[in-house]
């Protein structure tokens, strides 16, 4: 499994969801499987998307929101699963891309293992699964809890293909404008 | 009350004048670290039925603020100033290029009165830091301008896209004189 097959699942399981991607990998992955198509694409400030996609989340309780996360981006801002044990956002997931690398700055190797599942695990109020292939991805959207944790594990490094680098203003209205118009169907 | 926050507003009632003037200008969320001379605030905003969201660290709150703002929401975040350097990439990387406008207030420590060596050097930067970013702020050191303040960032925020800070300046009082 490669970013995009995991950002395709996404667009394709979620259609109506409104996801934040952390910079590099999955910004990338996000903008190819979705065509730009109006989601919250960080360029930069690494270790703050799920806090954003949980800011999400608390003002759009009726909306449902995926956090796509490199594991270097929620290694750097895993204080955030802490709050979202916390508060509990009901309508929040996040898939975290686990290749154990740095991709956007050359695969340089994560430091030790996120472990994301079990440390979501043992917080409390966050369902928590890892899944190696599409197909389960694909049934793991459906049927996890929220909010939730999806460690999504990588053993294709493919590059996705557009550029992380995002037009701030571009990016914003865009979100906005999906954030106005009604989803398309409904949402369990 | 929100659990946890003690309301303390012995200080002539500046906490409360900001509390007020922020919930009567639509703020729906506060995201925070908690700090002694904004517990009045954050009393008063729980009872204005704002949202109060004690976050990890401050780069989270401003992070959090932005999911609120594109969102369509009106968050405030609030912190110590010594938090500001915590903060600072969700602000130079997030919130000023995405141009997403988020009232701040900020606690002043390092600052006059300070007896905290670990404080000083965070408290001379905290100004010039935001500065540096483009962020303009405020000092507020009487009851008497807090509404007016409050409304000015709020409208710098929300209305013309830019982040702004409130400075809760040592003069106000307010609770931290004891440590």
């Amino acid at each position: 499994m490669k970013a995009t097959d995991v950002a395709d699942a996404i667009v394709r399981t979620l259609p109506d969801a409104l996801c934040v991607s952390s910079l590099g990998t999955a910004t990338s992955a996000l903008r190819q499987a979705s065509g730009d198509a109006g989601h919250f694409y960080f360029g930069a400030s690494m270790g703050s998307a799920l806090a954003a996609a949980m800011g999400v989340a608390d003002a759009l309780p009726d909306r449902v929101v995926v956090a796509l996360l490199g594991d270097g981006e929620l290694l750097m801002g895993a204080a955030t699963l802490w709050s979202v044990s916390a508060y509990r956002p009901r309508n929040l997931l996040a898939v975290v891309l686990a290749d154990g690398a740095y991709s956007i700055t050359g695969g340089q190797p994560l430091p030790s293992s996120g472990r994301f599942v079990e440390v979501a695990g043992a917080l409390g109020g966050i369902a928590a699964r890892r899944v190696d292939n599409p197909s389960e991805l694909a049934a793991a959207l459906v049927a996890t809890d929220r909010p939730g944790l999806i460690e999504a594990v990588l053993d294709e490094h493919a590059w996705p293909g557009p550029s992380p680098f995002v037009d701030p203003n571009r990016v914003r209205l865009e979100f906005e404008r999906r954030v106005a118009a009604r989803p398309s169907s409904s949402q369990s | 009350m929100a659990e946890g926050v003690v309301q303390r507003d012995n200080a002539g009632g500046w906490q409360s004048a900001i509390g007020h003037a922020l919930a009567d200008g639509g703020v729906t969320v506060a995201a925070y670290v908690p700090d002694t001379r904004l517990q009045g605030v954050l009393s008063c905003l729980a009872d204005r039925s704002v949202v109060l969201r004690s976050l990890s660290r401050e780069e989270e709150c401003v992070a959090y603020a932005v999911g609120q703002r594109i969102s369509g929401r009106r968050p405030v975040v609030l912190m110590q100033s010594s938090g500001l350097g915590n903060s600072i990439n969700a602000l130079a990387s997030l919130a000023v290029p995405y141009r997403l406008g988020i009232p701040m207030v900020l606690s002043m420590r390092g600052t006059l009165g300070e007896a905290n060596p670990g404080q000083v050097p965070m408290g001379r930067a905290t100004v010039p830091l935001l500065n540096a970013l483009g962020i303009q702020s405020f000092s507020l050191r009487s009851a008497e301008a807090a509404k007016q303040v409050t409304d000015g960032i709020m409208t710098l925020a929300y209305d013309a896209g830019e982040c702004a800070a409130l400075l809760l300046e040592p003069e106000l009082g307010g609770g931290r004189e004891s440590h």
